[in-house]
């Protein structure tokens, strides 16, 4: 039992934060394919993308660093977090408000056409009851 | 019955996904460790050279800005993509009357309130003056363009939805703001065919036609004027796909 609660601990600490955001990752597609609600599936990629993000943040960090920002005296590559991730994530970020913006705008032209943006209600069939 | 398979799904996938995380720990390095092989390339070369290369103490802006500026400026240009494509699905006509009906609406919604105005009211000046210092201290401390740009168009959102500011920071049309985003983009590529002039290639600063002591200090200017760019693209496609939005927009349901 104690080497259990050993293992646990070690699996929090060392990889839990990657297990959350593979849930996070998984209800995100789950929640994608299940819902039959346009406006939940653009929420629900939302939620994946934003998984992705926490997941490239968590690789990039490291062991007593700071920021990357350059300190003066701080000197050597161990001293500071890796600064790759935050800027693909950055990037991730403002392709996400893009998608989300189109996504949104297909989403008011499909309410405006079919009056509903229900799938079940639009294709005659969806998610099986 | 049908939120019953929902949640079996939800729970398999969550046990599933610890147990198999818990099952083999070392497929993965653990979150701290500076060893891991993520770490070991090319960040290090980036961390360490940052600063006499490009002069720039936040190193993510140096990577985004000097770097691989030109990821950057095709990110911008997706930017801009995404806001005329929002524009161009949505560019036919609304319902008739509609319009109407939004203005008069939105006198009586609920998110007009004696709370909600005071207290935007003091917000909003402090966001502009908190986009500007991010901005301005893109590349010395924590900041950048794309949240400055961010933060311009909260701002700019705050004041155009809740109707008693009267759109006191003026209002964009969609077309305005799609050619405002345009305007953006162009700077960047100006910023990088400017030291095409003074016999560069694209997008390097350290040949940029100023006057300047050091290389450093050039590429500081380079990567403050793309990032001026990048603010405005940012800025005006927020506010281009809330227009567009907003437009079409029926408080009533």
């Amino acid at each position: 039992m104690s080497e259990f609660i050993y293992n646990l601990e070690t699996f929090l600490s060392e990889n839990g934060i990657y297990a959350m955001t593979f849930i996070l990752l998984g209800l995100g597609i789950f929640g994608m394919v299940s819902c039959g609600n346009y406006m939940k599936k653009i929420m629900c990629m939302n939620i994946m993308q934003v998984s992705i993000i926490f997941f490239f943040l968590a690789l990039g960090q490291k062991e007593h660093a700071t920021l990357p920002v350059i300190v003066e005296n701080v000197l050597g590559a161990d001293a500071y977090i890796n600064p790759l991730p935050h800027a693909l994530m950055l990037t991730a970020i403002v392709v996400s408000l893009g998608t989300t913006g189109v996504a949104l705008a297909l989403l008011m032209k499909i309410k405006e056409i079919y009056g509903t943006i229900e799938e079940e209600e639009i294709t005659g069939k969806g998610w099986k009851k | 019955m049908k939120n019953k398979k929902k949640i079996i799904g939800v729970v398999l996938i969550i046990v599933a996904v610890s147990g198999f995380f818990f099952k083999f720990p070392n497929i993965i390095p653990a979150v701290d460790d500076a060893k891991a092989p993520v770490h070991s390339y090319i960040s290090g070369f980036y961390i360490e050279n940052a600063i006499s290369q490009t002069g720039a103490h936040n190193i993510v802006t140096a990577v985004l800005a000097d770097y691989r500026g030109f990821d950057t400026l095709f990110e911008t240009c997706v930017m801009l993509l995404a806001g005329i494509t929002a524009l161009m699905v949505l560019s036919s006509t609304a319902k008739v009357g509609k319009k109407q009906k939004v203005s008069k609406e939105i006198k009586n919604a609920s998110f007009s309130g004696t709370i909600i105005d005071t207290a935007f009211r003091v917000i909003v000046p402090i966001i502009v003056i908190y986009a500007f210092y991010v901005f301005a201290h893109g590349e010395s401390s924590l900041g950048g363009g794309f949240q400055a740009g961010a933060l311009l168009a909260i701002a700019y959102m705050i004041d155009r939805i809740i109707p008693s500011f009267n759109n006191s920071l003026g209002t964009f049309t969609e077309q305005g703001a799609a050619m405002t985003a345009g305007v953006g983009v162009f700077i960047y590529i100006f910023t990088g065919i400017l030291p095409m002039f003074n016999g560069g290639n694209f997008l390097e600063y350290g040949r940029l036609p100023f006057g300047a002591e050091k290389a450093a200090e050039l590429h500081v200017i380079g990567i403050t004027m793309i990032e001026i760019g990048v603010v405005v693209c940012v800025m005006a496609t927020i506010i281009n796909i809330l227009e567009v939005v907003l437009e079409r927009t029926e408080f009533d349901e």
